[in-house]
């Protein structure tokens, strides 16, 4: 990770005299995070929570929090939101999804939040296959392929999701305050990959209820328009970057690796859903090299 | 609109082919659109800022189409751009 953060004295969350840019709100309508231009670089506030200025260049990140809220609060936005936002200002392609290794080869599941990018990553994480990142699945072109980076090594999780899945022994950061997510720290417990592994499998997290755990190809038109989806970006008026960003986008859509995932929604089922996809990885793995060389 | 009319494509509306797609994109507003390689042509020439009357003689000698059946296609996939912001009159 290339990017320098501290965290500064907390302020009050000051008017801002522009109005913003872009902003995130949730499907209630709840206002997330605001997106100002600052200078030349930007500043996302998090209304009551926290402020951050990120460079133009997206190298450099401060924190502010607002009144009363914790550090580890902060630190979380910071992992979670800020960092894929300032990597995405560097040019680098960071897409909202989790990752595990399986047989070394690197599989992502990418979704809407609370679609269970993160209990599928932890299901397999305490069954010994290890993930790569809970969110912010950060890609990297090396030598033709591509590469996942593993990201910090925590997972957060819902209340539920935590009493099917984490046993009381496995060490939790922190709690933060804005939500009933906490973070589980890798450990004996939750099996981190610390390597980069190659992008050999991608899974959009379907919506249709089914029965039994169901994967379909997609093409790739449509998996471009999912990708296009779920990537972070800082800056959705810097033309150069967005040209770039869906030149990115539209090399990662041809490769052969994409596939809907519908699964049952039950912690029951995930004992399924994690052999099927992991036979699915396994079975075409021949296929799929021939195919990426 | 009619086949009288120039459209032309705003500047932060971009297009990119896949396999044989192409998915034309409004990165800002997040709006998307996906074309076969007809269409395609369709919105590279209107790219071009030739009026819809010459685009449908360009596909004419191009294509083995009917000239009715590709105005129609030509001015309802016109309306549907321009609907979804990814062209302008």
């Amino acid at each position: 990770m290339t990017v320098r953060y501290t965290e500064q004295p907390e302020r009050p969350l000051a008017p801002v005299g522009e109005a913003a840019f872009h902003q995130w709100v949730f499907p209630d309508g709840t206002l997330w995070t605001q997106f100002f231009r600052q200078g030349a670089g930007y500043l996302l506030r998090f209304p009551e929570l926290a402020d951050f200025e990120v460079s133009a260049d997206g190298c450099t990140v401060q924190g502010f929090p607002a009144p009363g809220v914790p550090s580890p609060t902060v630190e979380h936005l910071y992992l979670n939101q800020v960092m894929p936002l300032a990597l995405s200002r560097q040019g680098k392609l960071v897409l909202h999804g989790s990752a595990v290794d399986i047989g070394g080869q690197g599989v992502a599941f990418l979704g809407e939040s609370g679609r269970g990018k993160s209990t599928l990553a932890a299901s397999f994480a305490t069954e010994g296959t290890r993930f790569l990142t809970d969110d912010g699945l950060l890609l990297e072109w090396v030598d033709d392929r591509c590469m996942i980076l593993p990201s910090h090594p925590s997972i957060r999780l819902w209340e539920d999701s935590q009493d099917a899945l984490v046993s009381e022994r496995t060490a939790m950061a922190p709690a933060v305050s804005f939500t009933s997510k906490s973070r589980f720290l890798a450990g004996p417990g939750i099996a981190f990959c610390d390597e980069a592994r190659p992008l050999r499998r991608l899974f959009f997290l379907g919506e249709c209820e089914v029965e039994t755990p169901a994967i379909e190809p997609l093409r790739p038109a449509e998996a471009l328009i999912e990708l296009v989806k779920h990537s972070f970006l800082l800056d959705i008026e810097a033309r150069d970057m967005l040209a770039r960003h869906f030149d990115d986008l539209s090399r990662l859509a041809a490769l052969p690796i994409y596939y809907r995932l519908d699964y049952p929604r039950s912690y029951a089922a995930l004992p399924a859903v994690r052999e099927a996809v992991i036979r699915h990885v396994l079975e075409q793995k021949e296929s799929i090299e021939h195919e990426l060389v | 609109m009619n086949l009288s009319d120039k459209v032309s494509i705003p500047t932060q509306v971009m297009a990119r082919t896949v396999g044989d797609e192409t998915v034309i994109l409004d990165l800002a507003s997040g709006t998307y659109f996906g074309l076969d390689p007809v269409g395609a042509r369709i919105w590279a020439l209107m790219g071009e800022g030739a009026m819809l009357a010459e685009i449908c003689a360009t596909m004419l000698e191009e294509y083995d189409v009917q000239r009715d059946q590709l105005e129609t296609d030509v001015l309802r996939l016109a309306e549907e751009l321009c609907a979804k912001g990814l062209i302008r009159l």
